[in-house]
Formats: C-alpha cells, sequence, structure tokens
C-alpha cells in the first residue's frame, strides 16, 4: 500500500510519485468494466457483418432467423429511419443500406436470449449480395475510375482532426479533388523548391510505408443500453469520451442530448480507438426495439476486421542539402488511407514534415483516400509515428551521406520557440532540444562505436544503435471542474474526465496543492453526462493540460471562498490567510485559526448564512503545449533469420512537470513498446479481395514481455508556460520516434536502409540476403 | 460459439461408441487449443464435442518395454516440456514443446491435439517425424499403428477415420551417440506459429554420420521430411561444408507457400539457416554436448 | 440443450452449477458464478487475461469447456490473496503504479503467480517468459517485472 501521503508545506502532492487509489481494486478483479455488468433480463447483441469488401445488397431476409426460439430482436438498415444514404462518419454507418463497403460492415443486428442464440440467428439471415470491384491498395484507389468508396457528395470528416490535434488545418488545395476517392487534400509550399533542389549538393529521395496498426487496447468495445418508461436512454459505456458519445448517439438516433446519459465505465484502455461512437447506437437500438437493457461487447476478431484502426501512411520525401549541411529543400508527399469513411488526421501528417527542421524551400501535398477496408481513427499521436518515421530516418541519412553526427546535425537545423511550422503558426516553447541533447549524453550513445564493434564477435550478431526524435502537439479543449468543501474538510473534485492510465490521482494531486491540503484528504470522482461538467475526450494528451488546469483553477476557487468565509469568522485580511494541517489561520500567529472542518459544516447547516464552497472553473484553451520526447534503441540483429534483438531502450521525455512521475514514467514506457511495435512485428495484413488476413492475436502481433527489454525513462522538465504547474502532455509523445529510431539502428547494426514497416525478420533477412547475392 | 451438444466418456469404449453413434457430427476435444478458436470463429460446427478429459489412459506418459516411450495423446505440451525423461531421451520434443503458444496454452494443448489438428506449422510433428514415432488409434475395427510420417494427409488432414480415436504415439528408444534439435522461426518470442520448423536427428557410427533424420513444418500442406538432405549426410564426417550441403538440399523438400506469416521465398531461407542450426546442435549432443 | 451440472472448487469452496455444454469456464466464472475479474480480451487464447489456475496450473479459461473443469480446483484473480489482504504480488502491482487501464492484471497477476509457484527465485527472462502469454497495451511490461522481482525477493526463501 502507498506509504503516508504527508507532504510539505511546499508541495501537497504536486511531483510525488503517488500510486493510483484505484489499485487495489484493479489488482483483486473487483473493478468493473461493461462486459462485466448484466442487469436482469440483459439481452445479448450480435452483427451480421458483411464478407464482401464491396457489394451491392440485393435483398435482406430475417424471417427465419426471427422464428429461431430466444431472438427477441432483428434489425436491418430499414428498422432505423435516421440513418443517411451518405453517412457522414463510420458512426452513422450504423447498419448498411444498399452497400457494403468494407469486409465487417454490419449489415443487421441481433439481439437473443444468449450469445450462442444469436450467433446461430446470424446464419440464419439470408444476404443475396451483388459482388462488386473493391478498390484496396490506397495507390490504385487514387486513379481516376476505382471503383468508389463513398456515395458520391459525402463530405469530408475532419472532425477527428479538429478534435484531436493542435495544428490549424492546412489551407485544402483549390479546385475539385481529382479521382472519386480522395476525400481530403492539402498543400503546402514555401519558396522555390525546384531552384533549391538545383542548388543542392546532396538529395536523397525515398519512400516510406507504414501498414495498418491496430490501437490494440486489451478491452474489446463494449456498451450496455437501457431505456425508460420516459424513452432516456441510458449507456454504460466504454468511451475516452462520454460527452462525446452522447453527442454521436443523440446525433445518429435523432435524440435530445439530454434524453442520453452516458455512464463511462473503466475503459480497458483507447489510445484512440474509443473515441467515436461504433457499437453503442445500433445496441441502443436494440435495447429500444427489444424493450430490455442490451449488451454488446464485440470479439477480438470483429475488433481487428471492423475497428478503427490507425491509417496506412505512405510518405514520399526528397531532401537537398549543401555540402557543408545547409538545408536547402524539401519536397514531400504525404497519403493516408482512410479506409471506407474519412476522418485522418491528415494536415498533422502534412505539417510535420516540413516543420521540425528549419527547411527554407518546401512542397508539401497531402492526400486523405478513401479504400473498401475499416475505416480509421486516431491512434495515439495519429500519424505522427509514421511522419517522424520519414522524417528522422531521412536526416539520419542526410548526415550519414555528408559524414557528420547524426545528432548535431539533427541540433543544428531543429525548430525552436518562435519558428514558424509549414502552415505559419508559430511554435511555442518545447524541449525538444532538451530532450535530443540529453538522450545523446546516454553512454549506450557515447559507447555506441564500442557496441558496433563487438559485431560478430563471441557469437554476437550485427550491433548496432539508433535514436531518433519525435514529438506531439497536444490538443485543446474546453472542460470544467468543481471543487467542494465536505462537512468534514475534506474535498470533493468533480470532472466528467475518463480516467484511463491514472490521471484522476494526478489531477487529484493538484487540487490538493492547489488548496492547500494533504492528498489523502482530496478525492476525485468522474461523473457520468448527467452530472459531471461538460468534459472533451481523454484524448490528445490533453488531459493534465486542461482538466488539470480547471481542477487546478477549481481547487483555487474553493480555497479563495473558504478563506473568505474565514476572514469574516476571524476578523482577518483574506492576504494574512494560509492554509495548514486542515486549518485556517493567520500567517505568524500559530495560534488562531478555523478548522477546514467548521467551515465545510456551515455550508450545511440549517438556518446556516454561510454559503457551501464549491469551487468552479470551465476554461477554454488556446495555448499549446507541444511536447517531445527522444529514443535510442541498442539492438543486436541475427544475420540468417533477421530478428532483432532490443537490448536497451530509452525514453528521454519533456513532460513540463511531472504531477506523478509514476504515471508519466508509464506512460513513457507503455506508449515506448507500443512504438516498438509499430516499428518491428505489427501490421494488418489485407488480401487482394481487402480482406483481413491475420484477425487475430496470435497472427497481430503485439509485443510480449519476452521481446522486450526494460524501458528506461529519464524525464526532463522544460516548464510550458500555461500548464497547471508548468505539466504539458505526456500520453502521445513516447508513440512517435521509435520506427525512425529502430530503422537507424537497423542500419547501423546491417548497413541496409529499410523504409518499410514492420521491419520484421523477413525484410531484415531478405535485404542482408541481398546484400550477399 | 453455435450450441452443441457434450459427450462426456468416462471410457475409451464409450467415447470409440459416441463416435461411432455420431461420427461426422462429432468432434473430439482434448485441450481445446485449437478446437475452441475454430468452434469460435465458425470454421466447424459440430451438433456434438466429445470431452476426453475423462479418459486417463490418454495421459500415459511412461517408458515401454523396449525403453522407448509411451506418450497418450491427451499428454500436455507443458508436461512434455517439463518431463526430465522426454527432455534426456527427446530434446527436440521437449524443445518443440516449449515453444507452443504461451504457458497457459501449453498447459492445455496435448501432443495429440498438435498432431490431430493437422496444421503444416505443427511445431511437435516434425520431432516424432524425425525420431520416427508411431500414432496408435483405436476404433470400432480395433487398433493399429501408424508411422507419424505417414499420419498426415492434408492440411488438417490425418489418416484418421471419423469414428477412430487417437490414443497414444510411441516413440523409439534414444540411441548412443544420437542427438537431435528442434527449431523455429517466428517474429515473436512466445505466443506465435512457426513461420519454418526444422527438427534434426543424428547418430553417429564410428565417426561419421549412420543416421540423419530431417523434418520440416510450416513449408508444405503437410509436415514433411526432408530425404535428400539425410540421404546426403549418411556415410559422410558432419563437417560444416556437409552440413550446409544438407540444409541446401532440405529446401528441395520445401514446397511453401505465400501468407500472411512469411513468403515462400523467406521460408525456403529459413529452411537453410534452421537445417543448418539443427544439424550442428543435432551433432553436438550425439557428440556428449548439451 | 441440456444443461450440465459442474462440480468443482473454484477459490478453495465446493460449488455446484449449472452450465450450458457450450460455455467455456471463462462463461461460467464470469456470468453464473459472477467471478468477473477473470477478462475475455480475444476468446481464442492469444492475450492471457482470462488466466485462471486449474490444478494450480495456469490457463486460458476461454479455451476451457465449463465442464471440462469438473471435479478440478479452479483458482481466479478474487482468490489469489488466501485472506483479505493483498497478496504480495498484488501489492507490488500497487506500489509500483502498474496498473493503467487494468483489463490485463488479473490475468498477468494469475501467470505470476505460477511463475513464483515454479521458480521462487526467477530470473528476468523466466518472469518475462512467464507472463508472455498476456498481453498488456499500457505499460510496456517494465514495472510489471519490477513489481513480480521484488515480490518474489520480498518473499521467504521456501515458498512452496
Amino acid at each position: 500500500m502507498p506509504t503516508a501521503m504527508k507532504t510539505t508545506r511546499e508541495v501537497k502532492g504536486v511531483g510525488l510519485a503517488i500510486p493510483r487509489p484505484d489499485g487495489p481494486e484493479k489488482v483483486t478483479g473487483g473493478t468493473e468494466y461493461v462486459a462485466d455488468l448484466k442487469p436482469k433480463g440483459m439481452l445479448h447483441a450480435k452483427l451480421l457483418r458483411s464478407p464482401h469488401a464491396h457489394a451491392r445488397i440485393k435483398r435482406i431476409d430475417t424471417s427465419k432467423a426471427k422464428a429461431l426460439p430466444g431472438v427477441r430482436a432483428i434489425l436491418t438498415a430499414r428498422d432505423i429511419p435516421t440513418l443517411k444514404r451518405k453517412a457522414p462518419t463510420r458512426a452513422h454507418a450504423v447498419l448498411a443500406i444498399d452497400r457494403v463497403v468494407f469486409v465487417g460492415q454490419p449489415v443487421a443486428a441481433v439481439a437473443a436470449d444468449e450469445l450462442a442464440i444469436a450467433e446461430e440467428a446470424l446464419d440464419l439471415i439470408e444476404v443475396e449480395y451483388e459482388v462488386l470491384p473493391a478498390a484496396v491498395d490506397p495507390l490504385a484507389s487514387m486513379q481516376p475510375g476505382a471503383p468508389p468508396v463513398a456515395e458520391a457528395g459525402t463530405e469530408a470528416d475532419t472532425s477527428e482532426a479538429l478534435a484531436h490535434s493542435g495544428v490549424a488545418a492546412a489551407k485544402s488545395e483549390a479546385g475539385p479533388p481529382k479521382a472519386v476517392n480522395i476525400a481530403q487534400q492539402a498543400k503546402l509550399q514555401r519558396g522555390d523548391v525546384a531552384k533549391a533542389f538545383a542548388e543542392s549538393d546532396v538529395v536523397i529521395e525515398k519512400t516510406y510505408r507504414v501498414p495498418m496498426v491496430h490501437q490494440g487496447y486489451l478491452e474489446p468495445h463494449a456498451v450496455l443500453a437501457q431505456w425508460d418508461r420516459n424513452g432516456l436512454l441510458t449507456l454504460w459505456a466504454s468511451t475516452q469520451g462520454s460527452f462525446n458519445t452522447r453527442s454521436e448517439v443523440a446525433d445518429i438516433l435523432g435524440l435530445e442530448e439530454n434524453q442520453v446519459r452516458v455512464v463511462p465505465v473503466e475503459c480497458g484502455g483507447g489510445f484512440g480507438g474509443k473515441i467515436r461512437a461504433l457499437c453503442e447506437p445500433i445496441t441502443a437500438a436494440l435495447a429500444r426495439a427489444t424493450g430490455r437493457p442490451v449488451r454488446y461487447v464485440m470479439t477480438r476478431r470483429e475488433e481487428l476486421e471492423a475497428g478503427n484502426p490507425a491509417p496506412q501512411v505512405i510518405i514520399k520525401l526528397k531532401t537537398g542539402v549543401k555540402r557543408d549541411g545547409t538545408l536547402m529543400a524539401l519536397e514531400g508527399e504525404t497519403i493516408v488511407e482512410s479506409g471506407a469513411f474519412s476522418g485522418a488526421v491528415l494536415t498533422m501528417g502534412a505539417v510535420f514534415l516540413a516543420s521540425v527542421y528549419k527547411w527554407p524551400t518546401f512542397e508539401v501535398r497531402g492526400f486523405e483516400v478513401l479504400t473498401h477496408k475499416p475505416s480509421i481513427a486516431a491512434y495515439r499521436a495519429p500519424t505522427a509515428p509514421h511522419t517522424f518515421f520519414a522524417v528522422d530516418s531521412q536526416m539520419e541519412l542526410l548526415a550519414r551521406a555528408l559524414g557528420v553526427d547524426a545528432v548535431e546535425f539533427r541540433l543544428r537545423h531543429l525548430m525552436a520557440e518562435g519558428d514558424p511550422m509549414a502552415n505559419g503558426q508559430k511554435w511555442q516553447s518545447n524541449g525538444a532540444r532538451q530532450v535530443l541533447e540529453r538522450i545523446a549524453e546516454h553512454p549506450l550513445w557515447k559507447n555506441r562505436a564500442a557496441w558496433s564493434a563487438t559485431s560478430g564477435q563471441d557469437g554476437h550478431g550485427l550491433c548496432g544503435t539508433g535514436l531518433a526524435l519525435g514529438g506531439w502537439i497536444p490538443g485543446l479543449q474546453p472542460t470544467g471542474a468543481t471543487v467542494r468543501l465536505n462537512p468534514d474538510g475534506s474535498l470533493g473534485v468533480l470532472t466528467g474526465q475518463v480516467d484511463i492510465a491514472g490521471t484522476n490521482i494526478a489531477l487529484a494531486q493538484i487540487a490538493a496543492s492547489a488548496y492547500g491540503i494533504d492528498l489523502d484528504k482530496v478525492r476525485i470522482t468522474t461523473g457520468d453526462t448527467d452530472v459531471a461538467p461538460m468534459t472533451g475526450l481523454s484524448a490528445g494528451s490533453k488531459t493534465i493540460y486542461t482538466v488539470g488546469t480547471a481542477v487546478l483553477e477549481a481547487a483555487r476557487d474553493a480555497r479563495r471562498q473558504t478563506l473568505e468565509i474565514a476572514a469574516g469568522e476571524m476578523e482577518a485580511a483574506v492576504e494574512d490567510l494560509e492554509i495548514e494541517e486542515g486549518r485556517v489561520v493567520v500567517r505568524g500567529v500559530p495560534g488562531k485559526g478555523v478548522t477546514l472542518a467548521s467551515i465545510g459544516k456551515k455550508g450545511n447547516l440549517y438556518m446556516s448564512k454561510v454559503p457551501p464552497v464549491l469551487g468552479v472553473s470551465h476554461p477554454a484553451f488556446a495555448v499549446q503545449a507541444p511536447a517531445f520526447a527522444a529514443e535510442l534503441a541498442r539492438i543486436e540483429v541475427d544475420p540468417d533469420t533477421g530478428e532483432t534483438t532490443i537490448h536497451d531502450f530509452v525514453v528521454v521525455q519533456d513532460a513540463g512537470k511531472a504531477i506523478n512521475p509514476l504515471g508519466v514514467e508509464g506512460q513513457m514506457q507503455g506508449g515506448a513498446v507500443q512504438s516498438i511495435g509499430i516499428a518491428l512485428t505489427e501490421a494488418m495484413t489485407f488480401d487482394a479481395s481487402g480482406r483481413l488476413t491475420n484477425p487475430s492475436l496470435l497472427d497481430y502481433r503485439k509485443l510480449t514481455a519476452a521481446d522486450l527489454p526494460n524501458i528506461e525513462t529519464i524525464i526532463v522538465e522544460v516548464p510550458a508556460p500555461a500548464g497547471p504547474f508548468g505539466a504539458r502532455g505526456v500520453g502521445e509523445p513516447p508513440i512517435v520516434p521509435a520506427p525512425a529510431a529502430l530503422a537507424n539502428a537497423v542500419h547501423d547494426a546491417i548497413g541496409v536502409r529499410l523504409t518499410e514497416l514492420p521491419l520484421s525478420p523477413e525484410r531484415i533477412a531478405l535485404a542482408l540476403a541481398a546484400t550477399r547475392a | 460459439m453455435r450450441r452443441f451438444e457434450l459427450a462426456v466418456p468416462q471410457k475409451i469404449e464409450e467415447c470409440l461408441a459416441v463416435l461411432a453413434q455420431r461420427g461426422p457430427d462429432a468432434r473430439v476435444v482434448a485441450g481445446g487449443t485449437d478446437l475452441l478458436p475454430q468452434l469460435k470463429n465458425h470454421l466447424l460446427k459440430p451438433a456434438c464435442v466429445i470431452d476426453l478429459s475423462g479418459l486417463a489412459d490418454l495421459r500415459v506418459l511412461e517408458r515401454d518395454s523396449g525403453r522407448g516411450f509411451r506418450i497418450g495423446a491427451a499428454v500436455t505440451a507443458r508436461a512434455l516440456e517439463q518431463h526430465a525423461g522426454i527432455r534426456a531421451a527427446y530434446p527436440a520434443l521437449a524443445e518443440s514443446a516449449a515453444l507452443v503458444g504461451s504457458v497457459q496454452i501449453r498447459n492445455l494443448a496435448t501432443l495429440g491435439g498438435n498432431m490431430c489438428n493437422a496444421a503444416p506449422s505443427a511445431d511437435m510433428a516434425p520431432p516424432l517425424m524425425a525420431l520416427e514415432a508411431e500414432a496408435v488409434i483405436a476404433g470400432p475395427r480395433g487398433r493399429r499403428r501408424v508411422p507419424v510420417t505417414e499420419f498426415f494427409v492434408g492440411v488438417h488432414r490425418t489418416v484418421l477415420a471419423p469414428d477412430e480415436l487417437l490414443l497414444e504415439f510411441t516413440v523409439p528408444a534414444p540411441v548412443p551417440r544420437g542427438g537431435g534439435s528442434y527449431l523455429r522461426h517466428t517474429p515473436r518470442r512466445e505466443l506465435d506459429i512457426a513461420v519454418v520448423g526444422v527438427a534434426s536427428e543424428v547418430v553417429l557410427t564410428d565417426g561419421v554420420c549412420g543416421t540423419a533424420r530431417i523434418a520440416l513444418a510450416a513449408v508444405a500442406p503437410t509436415p514433411v521430411r526432408a530425404t535428400a538432405a539425410e540421404q546426403a549426410l549418411v556415410g559422410q564426417p558432419l563437417t560444416p561444408a556437409a552440413i550446409e550441403r544438407a540444409s541446401e538440399l532440405a529446401v528441395q523438400a520445401a514446397r511453401p507457400i505465400d501468407d500472411q506469416r512469411g513468403s515462400a521465398e523467406f521460408r525456403r531461407h529459413l529452411v537453410r539457416v534452421l537445417t543448418r542450426r539443427t544439424l550442428t546442435r543435432a551433432l553436438q549432443r550425439a557428440s556428449g554436448g548439451s | 440443450m441440456r444443461k450440465h451440472a459442474l462440480g468443482c472448487t473454484v477459490n478453495d469452496e465446493p460449488v455446484e452449477v449449472l452450465v450450458q455444454p457450450y460455455d467455456t469456464l471463462l462463461d461460467a466464472l464470469r456470468e453464473e458464478l459472477r467471478l468477473t475479474g477473470p477478462k475475455e480480451g480475444c476468446g481464442t487464447g492469444d492475450c492471457g487475461a482470462c488466466t485462471v489456475h486449474l490444478d494450480g496450473k495456469p490457463v486460458a479459461s476461454c479455451l476451457v469447456l465449463a465442464m471440462q473443469a469438473r471435479g478440478r480446483a479452479v483458482r481466479t484473480i478474487e482468490g489469489l490473496a488466501k485472506s483479505g489482504d493483498l497478496h504480495p504480488l498484488q501489492d507490488a502491482f500497487v506500489r509500483h503504479g502498474v496498473p493503467q487501464c487494468g483489463f490485463c492484471i488479473p490475468g498477468v497477476l494469475m501467470a505470476a503467480a505460477a511463475v513464483l509457484a515454479d521458480h521462487p527465485r526467477p530470473t528476468e527472462a523466466q518472469i518475462r517468459y512467464g507472463i508472455a502469454g498476456n498481453l498488456c497495451r499500457c505499460t510496456g511490461y517494465t514495472k510489471m517485472i519490477t513489481a513480480i522481482a521484488e515480490a518474489a525477493a520480498a518473499a521467504p526463501a521456501a515458498r512452496s
């Protein structure tokens, strides 16, 4: 159990490595997730999903399935009148209307007494399909004449980009898209690129590819829906944002938002994949049709085949430099494959390509391309690992070509506060330089030559070291919090923020420090959408930065109210008062004071004239706090099998201020390992017909404990000017650098540059075999 | 899963009776690690599932009269991995058992299940083939013995008839100056399926290779023996050059396909690498190394 | 379908419960006995979230038919600590701040307990391979490994 949480007067909580208070519940199996809920009379839902990537639905006959005993409802699109043919988002495409556009798209829904009965009902639903040509390859899908994915006239969905990222959208290129499956285009340009390339001494051009990967949260999507007799819908959901879920479900089902209550049940991981509604609307529709509570839990196979993974990204990058290392020109094209529905954070990728290092001239084009595959959503720093894979692989190649130190080359050209990003927006204060400088001081980097020299010695394989930089501009979203003084002098903090990773303990630490009370007197609650202040998503690395600010301000507000009440009682000036050991005292007069409990009690006494203390804050935000990490890998490659062993892995990250270092380290380690997975083993693979060929966690290879070393963490603190106690977002940066760091390490080890992820044993072994041939 | 009936026989005769009655509609379950995913993914929809966990005879694991081993079909991979006698007598088999799935899987997965599922990638098949084990099968017409090399018929297909039950394997006694090894390649260290698996067994006779047996997994519709490579070694000193030559020849036995786990080209490459490595380790063991 | 009577012990208590022939052990524990600590992360034995001990050995309970547990001893995360206190592994997981989303944690702890039963003083590799059947997406495993090693080191040497 946590040791005593008594803290110093200066620091009531912020900066302490404190375990989360719900830890004991989580380690004993006591924490309840949606699938653990089972109200009386509950039915089980299953969805009939399309076996085809692209087909016209000619006929659906549910009569045999309806006749199966134990089946309580079967719905098709015609049973949900609010569905639109031009679904503006994937969430709106609840059931296919007359065309299916990816394998796994829901076509019909069943609610039954037992899961096995619901599954048997699926077998009895007859669907006649007319199979149509499918657009499976994104490059082919961009060509005129490709089989169309969206209904003509469907608008691109840019809400993800707006919700998630902190970069203003780049201007879309004028004129209509050239091809039917290009949903969005972006173009960024500065200077005369052609002239700058002509003046360059070294020009390097590469194409980088990152396949679709899945967020991989351990808890599949799950929801429990129940209606009451007044037509009020309650959803117990595994969501990263209960208010977002409420808005989407209300919109899709044509309800007022105050007819929907979303209870955010403990979320078993999201990483961006549980932002958008996916199975909530159909489950609510089944519950309405049956008048019973209905629970739907996606299978892992459904998650992989029909979740909303991260896009495939193909980046063409051409860079020119002078022999003295002067950057001259960058030309880039980023193609983001979004699957069957628009929703890519296109602009982030495009902007970052030319915004990390100071390219005086550049031309970057971005395309969001639709294909007949599962549509994509956010995944922890959406498209940033992909983009930095290209950016920092390319910087390494340039440094090698010039024969200069790879870190010094990066530091020389790194953008800093005030420098213009590719979209003209100025970089805010950040720690990019500091994390890069810090990781270059690491003994593993300084001793990399000695490690390389062990290649082939004493049974070693090919040894190498690599590093890379990566970052993200965390999102901003309005939020709210209240802080209440209880009659016993303890504090109650209320937000609507879904706590996935352990953010509530950090918010409580902020409240304790801001109010001036010991942490063990603070209890924080995540409320449902009926009771909590409006709160944004647990996404975009913004919980501590934004909700933390709201909690900070609400706690300060509560403190001010407390002091004002005490000032009246003690006939002292507010400025002379201090909260100490649970009492309000006059500074320098230790004997004189009133307890917080007495103030709290008067706020709840019959006939009392003392108002209850209720601190409130509901801020909106304008100032960004970019967040950077650098990662280093020391590896060994088996030259025959191509297997990579990571011996050491280091993450250096700027947290601004680590409110709870335990939680920050957890984010760094977890993010790094997801990133290593993208780099080495993870890929959703599709056959030519658009069918996922690895729909299980056996073949979709997330890394196991046996594949990894301990992840060393080094926290750097470059305070964010507007962050609570200087804190910046920490969730996303650590997933960004590893692909480039590992590609650089593999290059160092085997002497070959690989530009397509994952850096699988097969790719490495065959690349090595090719050099020998 | 779709609904099914469950039979829980307590004797082999009872089990055979159910099989005789339900035959093609029935599936037996031992560890369940292959069958249940197939049921859950609706690849199979049997009306009846027969649980073998009541059949203690299927868990026999003991030396037979010829000082080889009888290994019951329901002996788990974990039991083989940890059994001192198996580890000493048949290191390749113990190594292959230790590579199946994860510890949670190995505590369930059985040798018989691994063989009857008849995946081309079955890890425990190459060692049994290289050891020239025999399968003992019970059916309505009594018992029969089938060499493991003839056990597989195709992808997920064996010589077992719908009314037959695999009882056990008999593995010949280990030979002095003999040694074996199994290695496979997977992108992950655990929780993975062989991209290629190779088992090699060699026996040294008067300083040269007296016997060599090499079996390959995941490079053909069934696990296969690399006979040309074997023959090239017999009578030769097991020099690195001879091993290298045999490894090249082993590739000829492979008829790999491209799939999500690896390309045919990579699989051929791995056959060469893993044959070389398993032969080298088998030689070390035959020479008294561990 | 005819329901079967499953008799076994769960967390040292004898239980008798009616199950469907097609129920898995995980289904019976979660839906019938309402022991929801074991989780279903994949249903096909590839993630370890459903890990329970069957006769003392860790198994993927999503791949065991409920009736296959007849006459056997089942232990779930709810029964890991023999008394009301936390098991040393649970205590170490809390102190090291291991759980993030927490969904994998019950399975990881049951696998870790099996590692310590086999290896009272495990090496890092034994710990890593022992929990390699348990996927975790949040933590990167580092704090888990530290916590398991610490719990092992703190236990009396003669752990049974």
